[in-house]
């Protein structure tokens, strides 16, 4: 082995290199060696040294530095990672035995390479790909051109076993799904941006088993891209991170539904609603608060600023605003109004009082801060407070308030006494002579009557009594009172009548207007339009309000359980949404058809805090049929219209019809009546006469044309029947036999296709006698004439083609006229212009149609469309 | 009095012609009526003697409704003709029709003179003439 050879070799290793022989002794070794020793173990080893001096420095790895030692003297060639020192760096120790010529092993090289950092950099692989592997929303890697490359278990789980990205290539700019989702657009963002976007998504459906309902349910994900950038700055691979947010998403849904009942709810409140926006903007007004608006003339602005507003300015609601918007707290305040409203053109002043309530609220929403403003006018009972404040300061005045007073009647003498307190309660001055009718007095007549009767009952029965009288005092107010009496004997005989009034009046003020808070509470869901019931979790109905009685329809159901009553309700829809409104404690709103009152009805349910449920319903079922019936009407409107446009259309052709051909006959009577009394000669006057009877001839027959005209028009009803086309022919074969032979007309009729039709016998028969009279009439010089009939059903409907090879019409020039009263088109003798104008009437009178095709010298073809029956 | 040369009746009412001519021979306002059932005739007529003025009327009563071609049709072909005529030609219109929907369509020929309805009166001759 050559030594010089060898020692540059392992001087120019970067590594630490040594070479030692079997007796341990070091032969060679580099500066890096020498370098590293220095710095780890402090010694400095130089060629000649033992090895063992490197276990002297280190003696915790010394068995374990000689077993590797002797296992490379023995020939064997290997490399082993070793940690060494604190905190434990990473070395990588190859051995490599070296041979002398004659292969006897001599010599082990020893190369140590710290890996500490390729250590450290795979266990941090490890510990990332374990991170993403477990992270809780999905992660999918793209390359930059969308191939599929990666994806973490959460992201498997929510595409799916199916998905394409499982089970081999796949480019997520080519699924079409993507392009729908909205995917794609956001990865193509991401690449432009070269940054992250984020998106909330509609991903996919989920199908939710409720007992015996299934419902399908959206999935929702908030879908965040983003780029790895490479050195160069380019994108080296794209990532989307899935996150599930359906509960989210869901929850705010839910929240704009229960807005939309909300705002119905406030809109019905009997108490003015204003909300404003935190810029101080009125965003919603209810209809109480309307009314208030409009009974106050003043002008209610939703779009201006409560600043600038003139009620809020009357309110000083600007102050109150900012007030509850920095605070955040509720405010409750009674405000006292004036100002004046213009009526029946002069100037009225108005005092309003106002239970005025602020608070702020966040909109579930868009998590704004909104200020609500409850305003209940509460005019009249203040002023009937004023007017007990008044009562009560007057009582004051004259003592204390009264409370209870003593009286007795002595039967004796029938003398009364009062106690002070009954003259106060009476309103009188003290001790003034009092008696037992004087007392009864100051009762309202219907408490008198009862007070005598007890009276009477106390003294014949001695029964005592306990009643509740009306008193109206000596100055004329009106009090509630308790009277008690009871008879005291003496010797077995009644001496005394005594007892106790009692003034009631604040109590049964009080009482009243507890019932009267509940009569308004009951009277307000009565009220509103919809139906309101309040049922325990059980189903048991506590209360339930005239509305939601009338769309239940059944007797009694407060106190009973609705499940008893309506034993359908088990298991349906209703039954479903109430559990799962008890179990989210949430609201739940659905709208369900109800099959056997034929109603639809959109219900919302309410959680309450002590565990009851707020139902409310609302029949939808006009509003749908009520569009049901707008198109109805509709239609009804527009065939109506096109009846009247086509009743239009016909006074006109009669206008056109009179003004020229009953006038011109006529003018020509007038016409002759001149010239004949211009003259004297008898001759001429013959001559004139013959031309009177020319015109009143022509007049006639006009008339008689128009009165056929009319008829068919009048006859809308005229009797259908099932006719057979063929048969009818031959009838009109016979009638026209002897025209038919000597024009040698050759008739084709082939109605096999159609073979009935349900029409008016003389209509039909009329038609064809005009289809055939004019193929005879205008058959052409130059051919055998021909006519063809052919019946068929179009679309429903009967058509008759009936196409000749006559002379043809000018359609371009004609055509506008031809089925005209009275018109012609040729100098034929017999043309009166009246056949096709017959034949059309009677088509049109059925509500079908004719139209003409034809070519001068090749012939006509008339198509009839009968009306579909 | 014989002012006019030459009356033209157009209107397939023969009652009508025979009356109309009745009445201008009466009133001496012509020496020269003629009388045609259609309209496409006294066009033929017109352009056959387009050399020859004295075989031209002064004036042509038109009748509206006629077959074949009615009044309607001879305005249009009478108004492209009209230029090439060695003299003029007055055009009535004659028609028992009061419909004004007519009487505006007449006036859209500038060239017709007037628009008469039947009867014709002696008086309305007479101003024919003048």
């Amino acid at each position: 082995m050559n030594i010089a050879l060898l020692s540059q070799v392992v001087e120019a290793l970067p590594d630490p290199v040594a070479v030692f022989d079997a007796q341990l002794r070091i032969v060679l070794l580099n500066s890096a060696f020498i370098e590293e020793n220095k710095t780890n173990l402090a010694i400095e080893l130089r060629a000649g040294d033992s090895m063992l001096r490197l276990c002297d420095a280190a003696p915790h790895v010394t068995d374990q530095a000689i077993g590797h030692w002797q296992r490379a003297l023995s020939g064997e060639r290997f490399s082993l990672v070793v940690p060494f020192g604190q905190p434990p760096l990473h070395y990588k120790v190859s051995y490599s035995p070296l041979y002398n010529e004659t292969g006897d092993e001599v010599q082990v090289m020893m190369i140590i390479r710290n890996v500490q950092q390729e250590t450290e950099a795979r266990r941090n692989e490890r510990f990332f790909r374990s991170v993403l592997e477990h992270l809780p929303v999905g992660l999918q890697e793209f390359t930059p051109d969308g191939w599929h490359r990666n994806m973490n278990p959460a992201q498997r789980l929510i595409l799916g076993d199916e998905h394409p990205a499982s089970h081999g290539p796949y480019n997520v700019f080519n699924d079409g799904i993507n392009q729908r989702s909205g995917l794609t657009r956001l990865l193509e963002e991401v690449k432009q941006r070269k940054g992250p976007v984020k998106r909330e998504m509609l991903l996919g459906y989920n199908e939710v088993h409720d007992d015996n309902v299934t419902r399908i349910q959206p999935l929702y994900y908030e879908v965040t891209g983003f780029p790895v950038l490479d050195l160069q700055g380019e994108i080296a691979c794209l990532f989307i991170i899935l996150s599930e947010i359906t509960e989210k998403k869901l929850a705010v849904l839910s929240l704009e539904k229960s807005e939309r009942l909300l705002y119905t709810i406030v809109e019905h409140l009997p108490v003015g609603y204003i909300q404003f926006d935190n810029f101080g903007f009125i965003r919603r007004v209810n209809q109480t608060q309307r009314r208030f608006f409009a009974s106050t003339g003043l002008e209610e602005q939703p779009g201006s600023n409560l600043i600038q507003d003139p009620f809020a300015r009357l309110f000083e609601l600007d102050q109150l605003f900012i007030q509850v918007l920095q605070k955040g707290k509720m405010i409750r305040l009674e405000k006292k109004l004036e100002f004046q409203v213009l009526s029946n053109g002069a100037k009225t002043d108005r005092e309003v009082f106002l239970d005025l309530t602020l608070f702020p609220v966040e909109d579930p929403v868009d998590k704004d801060q909104i200020v609500v403003a409850l305003v209940n006018d509460i005019t009249e009972k203040k002023r009937q407070e004023l007017e007990n404040v008044k009562t009560h300061e007057f009582l004051m005045q004259t003592g204390e308030i009264g409370k209870i007073g003593g009286w007795e009647v002595d039967m004796t003498t029938r003398q009364m006494r009062w106690g002070a307190q009954t003259y106060k309660i009476h309103e009188l001055p003290p001790f003034t002579h009092m008696t037992y009718e004087k007392a009864m007095s100051f009762f309202s007549e219907e408490s008198r009557e009862r007070m005598e009767q007890a009276v009477g009952a106390c003294m014949q029965r001695g029964k005592a009594f306990d009643l509740q009288i009306t008193v109206n005092t000596a100055r004329n107010n009106t009090l509630q009172c308790r009277i008690i009496g009871k008879p005291e004997y003496r010797n077995g005989r009644m001496v005394r009548v005594y007892g106790v009034i009692q003034d009631v009046t604040e109590q049964y003020r009080i009482r009243n207007q507890l019932t009267r808070n509940a009569e308004l509470m009951r009277l307000f869901f009565d009220t509103i339009d919809m139906g309101y019931a309040v049922m325990d979790k059980d189903g048991k109905v506590n209360f339930i309000n005239r509305k939601a009685q009338e769309i239940v329809d059944h007797g009694k159901v407060i106190g009973r359980n609705i499940f008893e009553v309506f034993p359908t309700l088990v298991g349906s829809t209703f039954d479903a949404r109430v559990r799962q409104c008890m179990a989210l404690q949430a609201p739940v709103s659905f709208s369900n058809y109800l099959p056997a009152t034929d109603k639809w009805y959109e219900f919302l349910l309410a959680p309450m805090q002590d565990g009851n449920i707020s139902i409310f319903t609302r029949n939808i079922t006009d509003s749908k049929k009520m569009q049901r019936e707008l198109r109805k009407a509709n239609d009804q409107l527009s065939s109506l219209n096109k009846y009247l446009v086509n009743q239009n259309k016909q006074l006109e052709d009669f206008a056109h019809i009179t003004s020229h051909n009953l006038r011109a006959p006529i003018a020509n009577l007038k016409a002759l009546m001149q010239i004949m009394n211009d003259t004297d000669g008898e001759q001429e006057k013959e001559l004139y006469r013959g031309m009177f009877q020319e015109v009143i001839r022509n007049i006639d027959e006009t008339l008689n044309d128009l009165i056929e005209i009319v008829q068919i028009r009048k006859d809308l009803n005229v009797e259908r029947e099932r006719l057979v086309f063929s048969e009818r022919l031959q009838k009109i074969k016979d009638i026209l036999f002897v025209d038919i032979e000597t024009s040698g007309i050759e008739l084709l009729a082939d109605f096999s296709e159609a073979p009935h039709i349900e029409y008016p016998r003389i209509y039909l028969d009329s038609i064809l006698q005009n289809l055939l009279t004019n193929a005879i009439k205008y058959r052409s010089a130059e051919r055998k004439p021909m006519l063809r009939l052919q019946s068929r059903v179009v679309e429903g409907a009967v058509m008759l083609t009936a196409e000749d090879n006559g002379m043809g019409i000018d359609m371009e020039r004609y055509g506008a006229k031809l089925f005209g009263f009275r018109k012609t088109f040729h100098k034929n003798k017999d043309a009166k212009g009246i056949g096709l104008f017959i034949t059309k009437t009677q088509i049109e009178a059925m509500g079908g149609s004719i139209h003409a095709e034809s070519r001068p010298g090749a012939g006509t073809k008339f198509i009839i469309t009968f009306s579909p029956e | 009095m014989k002012p006019l040369r030459s009356i033209f009746i157009v209107d397939d009412d023969p009652i009508h012609q025979q009356i109309t001519e009745i009445m201008l021979d009466r009133l001496r306002v012509t020496n020269d009526v003629k009388k045609f059932s259609d309209a496409q005739d006294v066009l033929d007529h017109i352009r056959q003697h387009l050399a020859e003025p004295a075989s031209l009327p002064d004036i042509i009563l038109l009748d509206l409704n006629m077959p074949v071609m009615d009044g309607w049709e001879f305005l249009e072909a009478f108004s492209v003709l009209r230029g090439s005529l060695p003299k003029p030609v007055k055009v009535y219109v004659l028609t028992s029709s009061i419909d004004e929907r007519d009487r505006q369509r007449v006036s859209m020929f500038d060239f017709v003179e007037g628009y008469l309805t039947k009867p014709l009166t002696n008086d309305i001759i007479l101003g024919l003439a003048r």
